[in-house]
Formats: C-alpha cells, sequence, structure tokens
C-alpha cells in the first residue's frame, strides 16, 4: 500500500500501478461499467465509469477503469455532472443496443429509458456495444481469433478480415464475458457452433458426453504441463472414478 | 564520395560545392512541388531542358527542379537566379521564349509576371509579391531555392552546420538552448517541444526513440508534405539534433502512404545523409550514433495521434491510448519515445544555428518562430504560407491571400482542420498563436486554413467535417463513435429541414459530451465544427429550423431553383446543359424550370450568362 | 482423508474439512446445505459437494481437495483462482474469470464446475472458513477440525 488518494473525502491506500475503478470498488464505492474485465486491460471504451479526478490542482473528466492511482489525487464517484456524462452515453449505448439488459438497466438508473435517437441500422452483430471485452480475452489467453472491423461508426467486431479463424479454438470466453449477450453460441451434445465456425467436443470416454472442444484441449496440452489424460472424462465421470478411489481407501 | 569523418572535411566539402557553383551564376529553378507538379512542371523542367542543350547553355545555366514554393494557385512556378525573378503560370510552349528572351537577353517577358489583381501591378521579384512580401519564410525559405535529391544543395546553404554545432555544444546545452526558445509543437497542441525532450531524456532507459510524425491527415493541409518534399535534410538534421540532445539512437519517420513523393525524397535525403556518415555510428567523429526508419502509415486520420501513430509502428491498430503515461516516459515499445512533427524538427536547425534569442524574437511572447498555414478554400491566392505567430487572420486572409475571389463576401475561417474551429468576421482581427485560437473556439492544430465566403452555410460545413470524423474516428469510445455518429445524423436532419429547435439543444447537448467524455484528441476536439459555429452562427441553424430556409442557399432540400423572367433572354444554355431535362423555354423566350424534375445540381446557375437563376 | 491445504498452512490453527466416507448415510444433507449458502438472486447455487454411491450403503463425498498444486489453477488464463490465505482454500475471484472453462476440464477429480447462465467457474471455497456442509452433516461424515 503505497499510494494514498482520496475518494469522495474518504482516505484510500492502493497499490501502485493498479486502476482507480478497482481500487474504489475495493473500498466500497460502486461506479458502473459495461466494458471492464479485471483480467484484461483496459481500453475505456463504454465511457460510463467516468469520474472526477482533482490532480495537480487541475479537475478532469476521466474514465476510472484505465487512470492508474497517482498519489494525492482527490477523486468524487458521482456529481451531477458526471451523472449526466454517464447518462448521455448509456443513451447513445442504448440506441445501439435496446435489447441489452444490462445496458437497459444501467440506463434506466440514469434515467434514460427511450433514446433520443434513431436505433443503430446494423444487422452485423445487434445489441454489440463494441466493448472489445471479447477481443481482449481472446487475445489475452494467446487466440487472437476475434478482432475490430473497420472503424468509426462502421466498427464492427469479427473474426479478423471476416476470414474464419485458425486460431479460435471455440472455448466460448468470448461468449461467457459479453456484457450485453449478443454473441451468438450454439452448442449440440457433439459440437458447439460460435462465430460461424463449428468445434467438435472431447468426448467423454466413459459416457460420452462433451468435456471441452478439441481444439481448447489440443491448445491447452501444448501450452500446459498437465497430462494429456487430464481431459478424458466428463467431471461427473471424473467424480466417479474419484469416488470409487477414494473408497478404496476409506475402508 | 567518402563519409565525412569529421565536421571538418563537412566544412571543406561545403567550401567546394560553393565554389563550384557561385553566388552570380545563373540559375533556373523550376518548382516540382506536389501542387506544379499537376500543372505539368515535369514536362516545363524536359522542355527546359531541351531547350538548354540546343543553345548549348546546358552548361553554364544550371536548371534545378526545387521544392513546393508555397503559391500554388500560380503553378507551375519557375524563378531565375540569381535576380530572383518569378514567372508564373508558365507552360510548356513559353519555354523557348524565356530561353530566348530571359537567359540570354536578360529581357523580362511581362505577361508571365505576377499581377496583383487589386492594384493591377506587376511584381518581378518574387519578395516583392505581396503574397511573399508579408511572410516571414524560416521552415520553407529554402523549399524553393534547393534541389531536394540533391544534399549537395543542401550542405551549399549551410546545412549540416546546426548538427556540427549542435555536437561541439553537448546534450544539455542543446536541450538549454531549444528551452530558451520556447519552440512550441507545431502538430496541433503546441507543448512545448524542450520540456517533451527534457522529459524524454530524463527517464531512466537504456534506449529512447525519436519519431517524426508525418501523418499529416487534415483534407486541404499539405504543409509538412511540402517541407518533406521540398527540403527533406532539414527534417533530418533537426531529428539527428533532436537525438542527440534527447540520447536517442533511433529513429522513426512515420509518413503517409498518400505521399509518394515526400516517402521518395525523405528516401533519397536518408541514404546520401547515410552515405555521407551524417547518419549512422560515431556521427562525424562524434561518438553519437542515429539512424532514421521510414515507416509508412496506411491513411487512417487517428493516426496522425501520438499513441495511436505509436501503436501503428509497433503493429497494432491505430487506437489511442490513455495518456499519462506521456510517450516521453513511455512510448514506442515501452522506451521514452520524443515525438514531435515535420515543421517542429525542422525549426530546430535555424534556432541551433542563429540562437534561441534570434528565434524567441519572432512571434509573440507565449507562441514564438513562424507557423505554415495551408491557406486554401475561397480565397484569391491559395497555397501555403509561413508568417510570424502573432499576425492576424486579416492579414493572412487579405493581404496575403489577396482576399476573397469574384467580389464575395468573407463569412467564415476555419482554423486547426476538420476539428478546428470556425472563426466569424468580427474576430479577424484576434492574432493567430496557441493560445488565443483556443480562447476563441478554434485550434491551431497542424495548419489548416480553409477560408470560406457568403456562399458557404455553415450547417453544411459542420455536417461535412462531421462525416469525416464520425469515418476516421477510430470506434474505441462510445462518446467520439456514437456520438459522431448521432451529431452528424442530427445535422443531416437540420439541414434537410426536419429539425426543429430542440434538434438544435441535442446537438449542443451531444457536444459537449463527445468533447468531454472522449479519450484522445480526435475526440475531445472533434465536435469543435459544431460547437463553434453553433456559438457564432446559430442563427443560421434557427433559420433552418424554424423558417425552414437555408440562408446561404447550399441545403437542397430547403431551396429551390428559380429563372428570373425579366432578366431571362432565353439563350436556351441552362435547357441545353440541365442533366434532367427539368428546364423548358423555347430560344429567345424566357425559361421556367419544372421544380419536380429538378434535382438542385446547381448547373443552370453556373453556366447562365445573365444571372437569372435565383436560388431560394 | 485431509484436504492437503494444510501443506501450505502459514499457521497451525488452521482447520481443514475432513471427510469421513464411513459415516456417510447418503442423506445429501451437505448437497443441500452447499445450494443454499451458494444461492444468487433467489436461485439455488449448484452444490459443490456431491455424494456419490460407491456400493451397497457405501458412500463417498466428493468435493475440492484444495490441492496444492492445482490443475485448475495452472491452466487458468487469468490467474483468477487465488489461494485464501487464511483457510488455504483455493478460491475463484469471480471478476478474473473470463468462463473459457478450461479449469473445469484440466481438474482431475471433478471438482471444478462451471454455472452456465453465470458463465463463471465455480468451486468450493469452504465457505470462506466455515463450511455449510460440515455444519449441517448430521452424521459427523464431515468435519471442519
Amino acid at each position: 500500500m503505497d499510494v494514498k488518494l482520496k475518494i469522495n473525502d474518504v482516505e484510500v491506500s492502493a497499490q501502485k500501478g493498479e486502476y482507480l475503478l478497482d481500487v474504489a470498488r475495493k473500498a466500497g464505492f460502486e461506479i458502473p461499467s459495461l466494458c471492464h474485465h479485471e483480467a484484461v486491460r483496459p481500453i475505456g471504451s463504454c465511457r460510463v465509469c467516468l469520474v472526477e479526478v482533482v490532480a495537480g490542482g487541475k479537475t478532469s473528466l476521466t474514465t476510472s477503469c484505465n487512470y492508474v492511482v497517482e498519489p494525492g489525487i482527490e477523486v468524487t464517484t458521482d456529481s451531477e455532472l458526471i451523472h449526466k456524462m454517464r447518462a448521455v452515453n448509456l443513451e447513445l449505448l442504448l440506441a445501439r443496443a435496446p435489447g441489452a439488459r444490462r445496458v437497459r438497466d444501467l440506463a434506466a438508473r440514469y434515467g434514460v429509458s427511450r433514446p433520443r435517437f434513431a436505433p443503430v441500422d446494423d444487422n452485423w452483430l445487434p445489441n454489440c456495444i463494441l466493448c472489445e471485452l471479447c477481443v481482449r480475452v481472446c487475445e489475452h489467453q494467446g487466440h487472437s481469433a476475434l478482432s475490430t472491423l473497420g472503424r468509426g461508426d462502421q466498427k464492427k467486431i469479427g473474426l479478423p478480415f471476416n476470414r474464419p479463424a485458425e486460431s479460435c479454438v471455440g472455448c466460448g470466453a468470448c461468449y461467457s464475458v459479453c456484457p450485453t449477450e449478443c454473441i451468438l453460441m450454439k452448442e449440440t451434445r457433439t459440437n458447439r457452433t460460435i462465430w460461424g465456425q463449428t468445434f467438435d467436443f472431447v468426448p467423454c470416454k466413459e459416457c460420452g458426453a462433451p468435456v471441452i472442444t478439441e481444439k481448447h484441449r489440443d491448445f491447452a496440452i501444448k501450452n500446459q504441463e498437465l497430462p494429456e489424460n487430464y481431459y478424458d472424462l466428463c467431471e461427473a465421470c471424473k467424480q466417479a472414478a474419484a469416488s470409487k478411489r477414494f473408497a478404496s481407501v476409506a475402508w | 564520395m567518402a563519409a565525412f569523418k569529421n565536421a571538418k572535411q563537412l566544412a571543406d566539402h561545403r567550401k567546394k560545392v560553393v565554389a563550384s557553383r557561385p553566388e552570380n551564376r545563373k540559375a533556373i529553378a523550376v518548382c516540382a512541388g506536389t501542387g506544379c507538379k499537376a500543372f505539368g512542371s515535369y514536362k516545363l523542367l524536359d522542355a527546359f531542358k531541351k531547350e538548354l542543350k540546343k543553345r548549348k547553355l546546358d552548361r553554364k545555366v544550371e536548371l534545378r527542379a526545387t521544392g513546393c514554393h508555397g503559391f500554388c494557385e500560380r503553378g507551375p512556378l519557375v524563378l531565375f537566379f540569381p535576380e530572383g525573378m518569378l514567372y508564373q503560370r508558365v507552360q510548356v510552349k513559353d519555354v523557348e521564349e524565356i530561353v530566348k528572351q530571359t537567359v540570354v537577353k536578360e529581357k523580362v517577358i511581362d505577361r508571365l509576371l505576377y499581377q496583383d489583381p487589386t492594384t493591377g501591378k506587376k511584381h518581378k521579384k518574387e519578395e516583392d509579391i505581396p503574397f511573399y512580401k508579408h511572410q516571414a519564410r524560416l521552415v520553407l525559405k529554402n523549399n524553393g531555392l534547393i534541389d531536394p535529391t540533391s544534399i549537395d544543395d543542401y550542405i551549399r546553404i549551410g546545412g549540416y552546420n546546426s548538427l556540427v554545432k549542435a555536437l561541439g555544444m553537448g546534450p544539455e546545452k542543446v536541450l538549454k538552448e531549444v528551452k530558451a526558445a520556447k519552440l512550441r509543437g507545431r502538430g496541433g497542441a503546441g507543448f512545448p517541444a524542450g520540456i517533451k525532450w527534457e522529459t524524454c531524456r530524463n527517464t531512466e532507459s537504456d534506449k529512447r526513440y525519436v519519431i517524426c510524425n508525418a501523418d499529416e491527415g487534415d483534407p486541404g493541409a499539405f504543409m509538412d508534405r511540402s517541407v518533406l518534399e521540398g527540403n527533406p535534410h532539414s527534417v533530418v538534421e533537426g531529428m539527428l539534433i533532436g537525438a542527440y540532445a534527447i540520447g536517442a539512437d533511433e529513429g522513426y519517420v512515420y509518413v503517409r502512404q498518400e505521399y509518394p513523393l515526400a516517402v521518395e525524397r525523405l528516401e533519397i535525403a536518408l541514404d546520401a545523409a547515410r552515405k555521407q556518415g551524417l547518419l549512422g555510428k560515431n556521427i562525424l567523429g562524434s561518438g553519437f550514433g542515429f539512424d532514421i526508419h521510414i515507416n509508412r502509415g496506411g491513411g487512417a486520420f487517428v493516426c496522425g495521434e501520438e499513441s495511436a501513430l505509436i501503436a501503428s509502428i509497433e503493429g497494432h491498430r491505430g487506437v489511442p491510448k490513455r495518456r499519462p503515461p506521456y510517450p516521453a516516459v513511455c512510448g514506442l515499445w515501452g522506451k521514452p519515445t520524443n515525438i514531435n512533427n515535420v515543421e517542429t524538427w525542422a525549426n530546430v536547425p535555424p534556432i541551433i544555428d542563429r540562437g534561441a534569442k534570434w528565434f524567441a524574437s519572432i512571434g509573440t511572447q507565449g507562441s514564438t518562430g513562424t507557423k505554415i498555414f495551408s491557406l486554401v478554400g475561397k480565397v484569391n491566392n491559395t497555397g501555403l504560407v509561413e508568417v510570424p505567430m502573432g499576425m492576424t487572420l486579416r492579414e493572412i486572409v487579405f493581404d496575403i491571400g489577396g482576399g476573397i475571389p469574384g467580389g464575395k463576401k468573407f463569412k467564415a475561417v476555419q482554423t486547426g482542420g476538420p476539428s478546428g474551429g470556425c472563426l466569424p468576421e468580427k474576430k479577424l482581427d484576434v492574432p493567430v498563436d496557441f493560445d488565443t485560437l483556443l480562447r476563441e473556439g478554434a485550434m491551431m492544430g497542424s495548419g489548416g486554413m480553409i477560408v470560406m465566403d457568403e456562399d458557404t452555410c455553415m450547417v453544411d460545413l459542420a455536417k461535412y467535417f462531421l462525416r469525416f470524423l464520425k469515418f476516421e474516428s477510430c470506434g474505441n469510445c462510445t462518446s467520439c463513435r456514437d456520438g459522431l455518429m448521432r451529431l452528424h445524423e442530427l445535422l443531416v436532419d437540420i439541414a434537410a429541414g426536419r429539425g426543429t429547435e430542440a434538434t438544435i439543444d441535442l446537438v449542443e447537448e451531444l457536444a459537449q459530451v463527445v468533447r468531454d467524455t472522449s479519450l484522445c484528441a480526435l475526440g475531445s476536439t472533434a465536435a469543435n465544427p459544431v460547437l463553434s459555429t453553433l456559438r457564432y452562427f446559430r442563427d443560421e441553424y434557427e433559420a433552418h429550423v424554424l423558417k425552414k430556409r437555408c440562408p446561404a442557399g447550399v441545403c437542397k432540400e430547403l431551396i429551390t431553383f428559380r429563372i428570373d423572367p425579366k432578366t431571362c433572354n432565353g439563350c436556351t444554355l441552362c435547357r441545353v446543359r440541365c442533366p434532367q431535362e427539368a428546364v423548358v423555354g423555347k430560344k429567345g423566350q424566357v425559361h421556367k424550370i419544372i421544380q419536380k424534375k429538378c434535382i438542385k445540381c446547381g448547373i443552370c446557375k453556373d453556366v447562365c450568362n445573365q444571372d437569372a437563376v435565383i436560388v431560394e | 482423508m485431509q484436504s492437503p491445504g494444510k501443506a501450505t498452512a502459514p499457521d497451525q490453527a488452521v482447520k481443514t474439512l475432513v471427510v469421513i466416507p464411513r459415516n456417510c448415510t447418503g442423506c445429501r444433507t451437505c448437497e443441500v446445505a452447499c445450494a443454499f449458502v451458494h444461492s444468487t438472486g433467489g436461485r439455488l447455487g449448484r452444490s459443490r459437494i456431491q455424494v456419490h454411491p460407491v456400493g451397497p450403503e457405501r458412500f463417498v463425498q466428493i468435493t475440492c481437495l484444495q490441492c496444492v498444486e492445482a490443475a485448475c489453477a495452472k491452466v487458468c488464463p487469468t490467474a483468477a483462482l487465488v489461494r485464501n490465505p487464511t483457510t488455504c482454500a483455493l478460491e475463484v475471484n469471480a471478476a478474473r474469470c473470463i468462463g473459457c472453462g478450461l479449469c473445469e476440464a484440466a481438474c482431475p477429480f471433478g471438482h471444478m464446475h462451471f454455472d452456465t447462465e453465470l458463465r463463471l467457474a465455480i468451486k468450493c471455497n469452504l465457505c470462506g472458513g466455515r463450511p455449510a456442509c460440515a455444519t449441517f452433516c448430521p452424521h459427523k461424515a464431515l468435519e471442519w477440525r
């Protein structure tokens, strides 16, 4: 704990290099956000985690997710101005993603129920707010199978160059982290389809239930030092096997 | 020629070059800048070459292809030395006469001289022409004198002398000099270069970089292009001096792919400098080593933003990062990096050569030196102008620019490129410097200056810039990406007469959010065209929504074309040229426009000799 | 059996969840208690402990062993599995979990679970030092000592 700062007039300590949003949340202050995930680099996309920071006598409105704490700064996490700025950004996002529950709920908390803008005429990935969480978790795992396409108001999320991505392992992390649940993923007992690519599951050697996609297993075996047979059985069959092993020593 | 091992060898070489080309030797300098090239100056060069050879003058008279002179409106330009006489709009057919009369007999061909449209006076010398007379050409000075592909041309006029001087001064003193000169970055924000250099130098690291930002993306701006094309060695020398002061040993020039000539000439310059030992290891025996790579940009406007530019060099998408940390602390590949634009680097050699005191005496207290502007739009003398900081807009637009063509009224001037601001007539007397422009709601930017006359609709103008910016936003921030998209939508509504007063309020509210909540400078300045036009021309917005009228007669949905029966002489010109066959009428009789068919292209108005087409 | 979490215990006073299959009657009270404790927003949680029949009237309770060299923690791409210094339990830091499901596949004992609705990895966290399964076990088949 070597950085001391003030959040809403309360003295808070943080580690050097920590981001303001994480520090504030740990200290119990509520700051809304849509594009933040502790595991990946912050990019400040949604502009909802705005706070006011007084640093070196200068007040600025800034996103807290990508603000590295500095000693002596004074932070305000809510004010009339912050509220308004968050509300307008949420209004812009709601117009883009009217079907996203999290966006709708958050916008409603800021008094926005019907945006003053027309819905985005885009069938690429309805309700996507371009927060790039999917891109970032993919990149973080070392796949980089997802990317942003284009720029400006033409920006989209998809496979690089909109071609099948060899590096996608079908892990579904993008689907898991998406704040607007806009990514399509379909699963059957034998395979999973995501971003238009289908991945076969490793079937459990005992019961045939899906364990993990084959490509994900191969990726894990290549990059981790775990024995290959760790991925042979499903959760239930592993438990059953374990219980039998334990039974032999328990009595 | 072998590489220079020390400063003396360079000085000796300069003496040799100077002796081989005495000052009074006759020379013809043809502008080979992009503007004049487009006017056919390469053909002109060939014609001169042939003609001189024919008359066996090719050994007596030197023919030189130079960089941009700035007066692009009047191209192709040809300068004659030692007199310094300027011929303008020279054609291939004039070449024979020029050589016969001007070169051989030293007679002036009157019709090729520049004639001031307001006074009717003809000017012989370049420096007497009002366009040049009011300028203070510090960076552009040598553009018209030297052949940019020849390092000897640059050495002849004292090139690389500042480097020798800097190497003698030591890094600390060089840094002190640049700080004392109060040189501010010419790329947009005007941050003091010396402080940036110092921060970079003082950041502990095993490696430092310097970068030259030549990603000049503003529509209509070509200052950096001209400097790189016309005098690439001045940028190389500036970077050398900067790298020496900062302690960097590697540099990058990030230049637009759309500037092939700049890239070509820079490559030639770098090769020549390497061969001469002015780049590489142990430069001039000083122990200081430095080399420069060229990195070509892919044409994204946002890559002019320094953190996006660095990301682009690293091979990532050009997306800006949050600052701090500033590149001077953590830049290219995480190393301290000093990034300045072309014009800033080109200002460094003269500062070292003539001293900080001299430099600081030019311009104003807060903004020293000169600034190059690309003066374009509805102005008589379009081109590149370099003026001392603090000159008023009026002087630039009227004294140098020669006012508005066609006797139209001045309406506004947009400074600072697409994300700059629009200043109206009542602000014409404000001094042009970093701080004043910002205070008035515009900005210096990299030096774009677009002049608009009474025929420009401010809503249409804001709409135009917003359209550019919404495409060029990197798309990271909600406020910038969606905010600009929505602002553009709303402006389209207003221009089409679908807006109400509430639309204007929403535009204003949204513009403020875009300005205040976006991550990088692109977003935080992108609303400027809207905010500044709303500040100075709100009445025009109101006319669009309340009266459903476009006062400038630009917004198609709000105007109609009509033929005045009193003035129409039935010449049929408009009827023949109308692409929609919307004009009817017999020869010699009054014509009429069928509104249902009219697409408001304005061709009838353009072709009418009688001014009979009325726009309402 | 003792969970080997104790091996890394910085403090001798650390308690351990002791599983005694011999006492287990297969009543599954532990499963119910676990599901209750881990319910979120009115929704019952998924039980982190399972009772497996291994023979006539014989049962083994299967729950996380809090392995010292845990496969789940090894494969996690975001270091979302963190050892609690007080309880020595390996806990999922939900804020860091990206829901890739690799830990579930890697655990050799089938103790790592995946909440398909929350899209997060879930596992036994020893209830932060007061395991509900042990508290509610009526037959002393699970003990916190």
